[in-house]
């Protein structure tokens, strides 16, 4: 029994670390956050259209491991590398360097 | 009275003897217009000083016995009218203060309740007296220099911009003016966290400043639009786009975080609006609505960080000498906004009298 739930929690880690390697974008958040919606909002201006994933509904461990411990949400990963928070997508997008970021990780195509 | 001045003027159209004492301050304009009650009574009080002819002397003329009752009479009634009236304002007084007793003894209730449970409550919210939060005096405190240290930037900042300063050294003003910003965000930044409410509502800022006011502070792409753009003549094609770019960038962050603050209200309304009219006590909701206020700070700290990005972008757009002249555009303008707001406050205004 013990050996099955340990396998079954590996399967899950293993498939959230695919699902953040294979989007171009994704954002760990919690549900309801307003903080979320504004990085939401800054990426759609984008063109682009990140994958929300519910820290809530997610195993905490697993998080923790792919984000790091003592996280700060919503937690933003470029092509599967963590970019940063709400505050880094921010300056990012008032430098310009946003744009070659999303390029970089394949968010976008012009 | 003085009895000298009196004299006993007859009232031609209703063939009264009118008590003309305050008459002879009027002359003829109020020789058909009776006096008002209180005068009346002034009259009555010194009949007994005054000589035949007052008041008195009209008793004396029989002939016109009637009217001259008909007079007092209605002068007696309007007295009792009025009086009738100031007793029942009266009356609706002392009820209001009984009202708002009722309420203070509720409040103070609900406090002990609250704070019993562990609930932290400022009791100074509810209270309508001043401010008493030590992490909010020490910012007004703080900002009082700051304001004192900006005019001094402004006036240094004009001095070094008309004189012939090369570049090595206005660059020193331009880094002091850009880190007194800075300093200024961070200050927010702990006031925030004392009381947040405090800054989203902008009182440390004067009345014409809150005018302006978005998420407790200047909105950037305005900034750009009305203070720096039409100041900075001698920009290159580059930095005219780049100014264009980064505006539109501006705008479009602040338009992120507007409709992030906009489902914050939401959810925050929502929280404190759930079991309206249902049994029991609130203090869950406002539990609930302490926890998303937390929220609120994050986005007055974003706010400002946009404020902070903004400044250092434009400043690598710009040239020394321009960003000079903008830091000093910048500056002027908000003390302009000040000077706009102590003026209204204090301009001549007409004394009304109340009508009630």
């Amino acid at each position: 029994m013990q050996k099955a739930l340990h396998y079954r929690d590996e399967h899950e880690l293993m498939n959230l670390r695919e699902l953040v390697a294979e989007k171009a974008v994704v954002v760990f958040a919690h549900k309801g956050c307003c903080m979320c919606h504004v990085v939401k909002l800054l990426l759609n201006g984008h063109g682009v259209n990140p994958a929300i994933l519910d820290v809530d509904e997610l195993n905490e461990g697993d998080v923790t491991e792919i984000v790091g411990g003592a996280p700060q949400f919503p937690a933003v990963f470029l092509g599967g590398v963590l970019f940063g928070g709400v505050e880094q997508v921010m300056g990012a997008h008032i430098s310009g360097e946003l744009v070659p970021r999303l390029r970089q990780a394949r968010a976008l195509w012009l | 009275m003085n009895s000298t001045t009196t004299q006993f003027v007859p009232s031609r159209r209703m063939g009264l003897y009118e008590p003309a004492h305050q008459m002879s301050m009027w002359g003829d304009f109020r020789l058909d217009s009776p006096p008002p009650p209180p005068l009346m009574l002034e009259v009555n009080a010194n009949s007994n000083n005054q000589s035949e002819d007052t008041f008195g002397a009209s008793h004396r003329n029989d002939q016109e016995a009637s009217k001259p009752d008909d007079k007092v009479l209605r002068r007696l009634a309007q007295n009792r009218e009025a009086a009738r009236k100031s007793r029942l304002r009266k009356k609706a007084y002392v009820q209001q203060l009984e009202n708002s007793k009722l309420r203070l003894i509720q409040l103070e209730q609900e406090l002990d309740r609250a704070r019993q449970q562990g609930l932290c409550v400022d009791a100074t919210q509810l209270a309508y007296a001043g401010n008493t939060n030590p992490g909010i005096t020490a910012f007004e405190v703080e900002y009082g220099h700051w304001v004192e240290e900006q005019n001094r930037q402004v006036s240094d900042l004009k001095n070094a911009l008309h004189s012939d300063m090369g570049d090595m050294e206005l660059q020193i003003f331009v880094d002091g003016g850009m880190r007194h910003y800075f300093e200024l965000f961070a200050m927010k930044v702990t006031a925030a966290r004392a009381d947040v409410f405090y800054i989203m509502s902008g009182m440390w800022k004067t009345s014409a400043e809150r005018f302006f006011l978005w998420i407790g502070g200047f909105r950037p792409s305005e900034l750009l639009k009305q203070v720096l753009s039409p100041h900075l003549d001698d920009l290159t094609e580059q930095q005219r786009l780049d100014i264009v770019n980064l505006r539109q960038s501006c705008q479009q962050a602040e338009d992120a975080l507007s409709q992030g603050m906009e489902k914050l209200q939401f959810i925050l309304a929502q929280a404190i609006a759930d079991g309206l009219l249902r049994e029991g006590n609130y203090l869950p909701q406002i539990g609930a609505a302490m926890n998303k206020l937390e929220d609120l700070v994050r986005f007055v700290i974003q706010a400002d960080h946009l404020r902070q990005e903004t400044l250092q972008q434009i400043s690598r757009i710009l040239t020394i000498r321009q960003a000079a002249s903008g830091l000093l555009a910048l500056g002027e303008y908000l003390q302009r906004l000040r000077v706009l707001s102590s003026c209204w406050s204090s301009r001549p205004r007409d004394v009304c009298v109340s009508k009630i």
